[in-house]
C-alpha cells in the first residue's frame, strides 16, 4: 500500500510534466501535420530562462514562468514565421529535415552561450523544499510543478474548446482548405499553434528547471519521450497528450521500480503496439 | 615577353603557389598526429570535454618548455628522438555512442593518418574504438576505461594505462573492512552490522555493469550481503522509483555506478526523498565531476566516491600539485581522477614516441611493451607505468596503478580529502554521513 501510494504520486507528478511536453507537440501536429524535431530543444530554452533569471538577476526562478512562456511563444511564432511557412511548400522530406535542422541550431547556440556544463537552480522558494504527508514524501517544486501543468492544460483546453479562435484553430486541424474558405486566416492559425506549442513547453522547462539539472543536449531525453506520449494519446488530441503523458509517467515510475534497466523498453513497447494496432493513438482524430 | 623570362615567370609563380599551399612541406619540425576520441557531445560533453583539456595540457607542456616542472616530458620542447617534432592531437567526438566512437578510430586512421589512438573515455566506445585500431595495426592507448573486459581480450595494439574496476572494488571493501576494524581515520570500529546490507545501483552500459559484476563478486567473496542490486539507464529522465527501492532495503551503505547526469539525479531524489544512508560511496565517473559538485554545492559533503585523483594530493606529491594549479588556470576548475588520466595519456604517447625514435607502429609497440616510467614522473599516486598481467589473463595492462577514496568535505568551498589508502590520508573520515540539510 505504501509502495503503491508512492509509486503513483511520483509517477503522476513526473507524467503531468511529460504531458504538458507533449501537449505543443500534438498540437503542431494536430494542426499542420509536421512533426516538430525541436520541440525538446524549446523547453531547453525555457529551462535556460529560469536558470539566467535565477543565477544572474537573483529573482526566484518562479518569476521566470511567465517569461518563459513569453519567450516560448515568441520562438515558436519566430520559427513558424521565418522557417516553417517556408519549408511547408517543400517535400515532407524537406519538412522532416528543417524542424531537424532547427534542433541542431538551437542546440548548439546553447552550447556556444552557456558551454555544455550541467547547471542547476539552487536558491527559489520551491527549490529544495519537501513535504510529507503520511508515507508520502513530495519535492514542493514537482508538487507545484504537477499543479502548474494541470492549470495549463486546462487553459490550452479552454482555448481550443471554448473560444472563437480555439474553434477557428480546430477548423485549420481538421480541414485547412475549408477553413481558408470559411475566411479563417489559416497562416495565423498556424503560428498561433506554433505560439502555444512553443508556450507550454518552455514553461514545462522553467518548471522542470527548478528541480532537475539544465544542459544544451536535454532536450533529446524529452523529445523521444513527447513522441512516445503523442503517439499514444493521439496526434492532435489535447485529452490524449495529458492522459498519455500521466500513463508514462506510471510506466516510468513502476518499470523502475522492478526493471529498471528496461524501463524505456516498455514505453517503446506500447509505442510500438499503439503504432500497430492503432495508428491513430489512444485518443486521435 | 622573352621565353626565358616567361619561363622564369612559371618556375617562379610554381614555387610560391607551393610554398602557399604547404608550408607543411618544408616547415623544420614535423608534427606527430594523435588522434583523441572522447564523447564532446551529449550527456558526457562535461566530462568530455574536461578530458579534452587534460590531454591539451599535456601536449601543451610536451611541446612547450616547462623548466619550472620536475618531469622529464617538461623540458623536451617536442619528442627528442623524433627531431623536436611536436604532438598534435586530433580530436574526434565520439558522441557517447560506440558506433558512432569506431567510425571516428576509422576516420582518424585513414583520413587523418594518425600515428596512434587515444581515448574514448566509455568502456563500450573504447571497446568498438580498439577494434579498428587492432585492424588496422595502429597502437591505442587507453588512459580512462576501466571495465575489466578491455584488458582481458588479448589484442595486440591495445594498452591501458589506467587500473580497472578490479582494482577499485578491492579498494572499496578494503575500506568497508578496514572500517569494521578501527582503521579508517578518526573512526572507532564500526560494527559490521552498522553497513551491511549493501544497495547497489549501477548504470547499464559496459562500465556500470561491469562495476556491479565486481561489486557482486567482490562482496561473496568477503562476506558482504547485497540487499538490492540493479542496472538502469543512465539516459533516465527520471530516477525516483530506483532510489525509493534503494530507500527501501534499508541499507545502510549505497554504492553508486552513475554517469554525471544520472548521479546529480540520485543526489537530488535522495534529499527530496530524506533518505538517511550511514555511508555513499560512488564509484569515480559521475561522483568525480566538476559539474556534480559544482551542481550539489554543499550536498556532496559526506560522500565518498572511489577516484585516482585529489586536489590535496600536492600535499604529499608536489608535482601532482604543481600541474594541477596548472590545469585550474586553464580551465577554472581541479583535476578530476579522469582529466588527470588523459593527461598522463598523452604522457604516455610523448615517452613510447621518444623511445620508438620512430612512428612505425612496430617500433612503438615494442617500446609499448618496453616502457616504464616511474611514478615520480606522474600526477598520479601511482608507482609507475609498465605494461603487463596484473589480473588474470590481463594482457598489456598498467601493473604500477592505484585508486584512491576521497570524501567531499566542506562544499562548496571545500576539498576531496583522501581517505583511503588510510596512511595517505590528508583527512578524518565524516562517519555516519551527516545527512542533508
Amino acid at each position: 500500500m505504501e509502495l503503491a501510494t508512492q509509486l503513483i504520486a511520483y509517477g503522476i507528478l513526473m507524467g503531468l510534466v511529460f504531458a504538458l511536453i507533449a501537449l505543443g507537440l500534438s498540437l503542431i501536429f494536430g494542426v499542420m501535420n509536421i512533426v516538430n524535431f525541436a520541440h525538446g530543444e524549446f523547453m531547453m530554452v525555457g529551462m535556460y530562462v529560469a536558470f539566467i533569471i535565477s543565477s544572474y538577476f537573483h529573482l526566484d526562478p518562479l518569476i521566470s514562468l511567465p517569461f518563459a512562456a513569453a519567450i516560448g511563444y515568441l520562438l515558436g511564432v519566430v520559427s513558424y514565421h521565418f522557417l516553417i511557412h517556408h519549408i511547408l511548400r517543400g517535400p515532407m522530406v524537406a519538412q522532416l529535415f528543417g524542424t531537424f535542422g532547427l534542433m541542431l541550431f538551437l542546440r548548439y547556440l546553447a552550447m556556444f552561450i552557456f558551454t555544455p556544463d550541467v547547471r542547476s537552480i539552487k536558491q527559489g522558494i520551491l527549490v529544495g523544499k519537501t513535504l510529507s504527508i503520511g508515507w508520502l514524501t513530495i519535492d514542493v517544486s514537482k508538487g507545484v510543478s504537477g499543479g502548474l501543468c494541470l492549470l495549463s492544460f486546462a487553459l490550452v483546453y479552454w482555448i481550443i474548446h471554448r473560444t472563437k479562435l480555439g474553434r477557428a484553430l480546430r477548423a485549420t486541424s481538421i480541414d485547412a482548405e475549408a477553413a481558408r474558405y470559411m475566411g479563417i486566416d489559416t497562416k495565423k492559425m498556424n503560428a498561433l499553434a506554433w505560439g502555444i506549442g512553443g508556450a507550454t513547453v518552455a514553461l514545462a522547462g522553467a518548471l522542470l528547471a527548478h528541480y532537475y539539472y539544465i544542459t544544451p543536449t536535454i532536450g533529446m531525453l524529452f523529445t523521444i519521450i513527447a513522441f512516445a506520449t503523442v503517439a499514444l494519446g493521439g496526434f492532435g488530441s489535447i485529452v490524449g497528450a495529458f492522459l498519455a503523458g500521466l500513463m508514462i509517467g506510471l510506466i516510468m515510475v513502476l518499470s523502475g521500480q522492478y526493471v529498471s534497466e528496461l524501463k524505456f523498453t516498455f514505453i517503446y513497447i506500447l509505442y510500438f503496439l499503439v503504432v500497430v494496432f492503432r495508428p491513430r493513438g489512444l485518443f486521435g482524430w | 615577353m622573352k621565353a626565358s623570362k616567361r619561363i622564369f615567370l612559371f618556375l617562379f609563380v610554381s614555387v610560391l603557389s607551393i610554398l602557399i599551399v604547404s608550408p607543411t612541406l618544408f616547415a623544420q619540425v614535423k608534427e606527430v598526429k594523435i588522434g583523441v576520441i572522447l564523447p564532446l557531445s551529449g550527456p558526457l560533453a562535461p566530462i568530455g570535454k574536461s578530458l579534452k583539456e587534460g590531454a591539451e595540457l599535456a601536449a601543451d607542456i610536451v611541446n612547450n618548455k616547462y623548466p619550472e616542472l620536475d618531469i622529464s616530458i617538461a623540458k623536451w620542447e617536442g619528442i627528442p628522438n623524433l627531431g623536436g617534432a611536436k604532438i598534435k592531437l586530433i580530436f574526434a567526438d565520439s558522441r557517447g555512442d560506440p558506433g558512432w566512437g569506431s567510425e571516428q578510430a576509422k576516420r582518424l586512421i585513414e583520413d587523418e593518418k594518425v600515428v596512434g589512438l587515444l581515448g574514448a573515455y566509455q568502456s563500450a566506445v573504447t571497446k568498438t574504438a580498439s577494434v579498428e585500431a587492432e585492424r588496422a595495426g595502429i597502437p591505442f592507448i587507453n588512459p580512462d576505461s576501466t571495465s575489466p573486459a578491455l584488458s582481458k581480450r588479448g589484442f595486440k595494439w591495445f594498452w591501458r594505462v589506467t587500473p580497472h574496476e578490479t582494482w577499485f572494488t578491492k579498494d572499496l571493501f578494503d575500506l568497508l573492512d578496514g572500517l569494521t576494524k578501527g582503521k579508517a581515520p578518526g573512526v572507532k570500529a564500526v560494527p559490521k552490522s552498522k553497513l551491511e546490507p549493501l544497495a547497489v545501483a549501477a548504470e547499464n552500459t559496459e562500465w556500470g555493469a561491469a562495476s556491479l559484476a565486481e561489486i557482486e563478486k567482490f562482496a561473496k567473496e568477503r562476506g558482504w550481503k547485497i540487499a538490492e542490486g540493479f542496472k538502469y539507464p543512465h539516459t533516465a529522465a527520471d530516477l525516483t522509483s530506483e532510489t525509493r527501492k534503494m530507500i527501501a532495503s534499508k541499507a545502510p551503505t549505497f554504492l553508486f555506478a552513475p554517469y554525471v547526469a544520472d548521479a546529480i539525479l540520485f543526489v537530488k531524489t535522495m534529499k527530496e526523498m530524506k533518505a538517511k544512508p550511514r555511508l555513499i560511496w560512488g564509484q569515480d565517473a559521475g561522483f568525480v565531476e566538476a559539474d556534480f559538485y559544482k551542481t550539489l554545492g554543499a550536498d556532496v559533503n559526506g560522500i565518498l566516491t572511489r577516484d585516482l585523483f585529489s586536489a590535496e594530493m600536492g600535499k604529499v606529491k608536489p608535482v601532482a600539485g604543481k600541474l594541477n594549479e596548472m590545469y585550474k588556470k586553464m580551465t577554472g576548475y581541479d583535476f578530476s581522477g579522469s582529466s588527470a588520466r588523459d593527461f598522463v595519456g598523452v604522457q604516455v604517447w610523448a615517452h613510447v614516441l621518444n623511445n620508438a625514435k620512430s612512428t612505425s607502429p612496430e617500433a612503438i609497440r615494442k617500446a609499448l611493451n618496453e616502457l616504464h616510467i616511474p611514478g615520480k614522473e606522474l600526477v598520479m599516486p601511482w608507482k609507475g607505468v609498465k605494461f603487463g598481467s596484473p589480473f588474470p589473463n590481463d594482457t598489456q595492462q598498467n601493473e604500477l596503478g592505484s585508486g584512491v577514496i576521497n570524501q567531499y568535505q566542506g562544499y562548496p568551498d571545500g576539498k576531496l580529502h583522501i581517505i583511503y589508502p588510510f596512511e595517505f590520508a590528508t583527512s578524518k573520515l565524516i562517519y555516519p554521513f551527516p545527512g542533508w540539510k
